[in-house]
């Protein structure tokens, strides 16, 4: 650090793909005591925030939801910097936060971010970008960066590449993804993780990358949203579980994400998907705040909200009301 | 998570995740089999799931049985029964944009 740095907050950016698992490694880090004392940004695209709910071990907590940092809330974020910063300098000490992690939504590209933060003529004497930090899913990385210009972007601008669910991906192909995602940024660390916790990971020299298409002109896919759903009290869990089954199973390639806390006789569950697959839902406290409860959100492309509003409804029977629930 | 940083996971199957007693489970099971009983036949089966046996029973219109576990399998069935996944955006159940 030169010595112009010091005493500018470290910025540490912790970005990657829709559901490549970049909460449950930033949970396991700060339970294990990395990042002390810094002050957590949470960014989700959508504005029913979920991962905060996960984040407790944070010492201090935001939430920017509703629209994606490197974009629609940029200036949110730079508003949020600005308020950390100025609060910041008012206090003495060891009680000064000395650095921030800023955990991007899943759409989010951090290049744009870098730079907002670079060229705003405030923050520039205050916050210093420390490492840009790119979780990678193990085992949808591949065809992440095969179709997705996203994928790829968040890769090329990593220091470091954390690769999550190592414990689940068949070798080979892991192997490839790591000889891919060196070819793609050859200058970042690449580490493994599962559920958070360091993982080693195989030795892939002598691996070919893999031939990624050209996704610039026609191969070029209608941008993914977020959508938001309410169940109300006529869809219950069984009814949820039988649609949300089989949209995955038809539609697992463009139903990217969805996540939301839904309130079930067995309690508050957090419900949380990645593609195809589904996570073992957590059993929540009843603590905290439920005001999103029974809020999922649906992150894709290729629907309308419309469409999957009508299509819960008739898969919920709405129009058999005789039946018991 | 590891075993200490997460909250516990609901076992089994996550569609089951909502049923903490076995008399939710059963009633799940009950009403789950009746809102296939919607979908499926558009696809030429039918569910039943009486809770005498574990799984979901799906029939062929030709009277030929089978018992799956879970929901994951009756999509995969009904996929390959029919040539085509049973796709919830189908303009029959979300109706036209």
């Amino acid at each position: 650090m030169s010595p112009a740095e010091e005493g500018r907050i470290r910025l540490t950016i912790l970005g990657g793909y829709l559901g490549s698992g970049k909460t449950t490694w930033l949970r396991h880090q700060l339970h294990e005591g990395a990042f002390a004392g810094a002050h957590v940004i949470v960014n989700e695209a959508a504005e029913t925030p979920v991962d905060d709910a996960l984040l407790g071990a944070a010492s201090s907590l935001s939430v920017l939801a509703g629209g994606c940092v490197c974009c629609a809330a940029r200036q949110d974020l730079i508003d949020l910097l600005r308020r950390i910063a100025d609060e910041r300098s008012r206090v003495e000490g060891s009680a000064r936060i000395s650095q921030i992690v800023l955990e991007t939504s899943g759409l989010a590209d951090p290049g744009p971010i870098v730079e907002a933060i670079r060229s705003d003529p405030v923050l520039v004497y205050h916050v210093v970008v420390g490492e840009v930090i790119v979780a990678v899913d193990a085992l949808h990385g591949l065809s992440q960066l095969e179709s997705e210009p996203l994928g790829r972007r968040q890769v090329e601008v990593a220091d470091r590449l954390i690769l999550t669910k190592v414990d689940e991906a068949d070798e080979a192909r892991l192997k490839t993804l790591m000889a891919t995602l060196a070819a793609i940024n050859p200058g970042a660390a690449m580490s493994g993780a599962a559920r958070g916790v360091t993982h080693a990971l195989p030795d892939a020299t002598g691996t070919p990358p893999a031939a990624l298409p050209d996704l610039s002109g026609s191969a070029a896919k209608p941008p993914i949203r977020p959508v938001r759903l309410h169940l109300d009290d006529s869809i219950d869990w069984t009814a949820f579980t039988v649609w949300l089954s089989a949209l995955l199973h038809a539609r697992g390639d463009d139903v990217v994400r969805v996540k939301g806390v839904v309130r079930t006789p067995a309690g508050r569950l957090l419900l949380q998907t990645v593609r195809r697959v589904v996570q073992s839902p957590e059993i929540l406290p009843e603590q905290g705040d439920t005001r999103e409860d029974n809020m999922i959100v649906v992150i894709g492309r290729g629907y309308s909200e419309k469409q999957l509003k009508r299509s819960l409804a008739y898969f919920a029977g709405k129009d058999d009301n005789t039946m018991a629930r | 998570m590891c075993s200490a940083c997460g909250y516990p996971a609901a076992p089994g199957h996550w569609t089951d995740a909502g049923s903490p007693t076995a008399h939710d489970r059963l009633r799940s099971r009950m009403r789950r089999a009746r809102l296939l009983q919607n979908i499926l036949p558009n696809y030429g089966l039918k569910a039943y799931d009486g809770g005498e046996i574990p799984g979901i029973q799906i029939m062929t219109m030709t009277g030929s049985q089978t018992i799956l576990r879970d929901l994951d399998e009756v999509w995969a069935l009904a996929e390959k029964v029919s040539g085509g996944p049973v796709d919830p955006l189908d303009p029959r159940f979300a109706g036209e944009e």
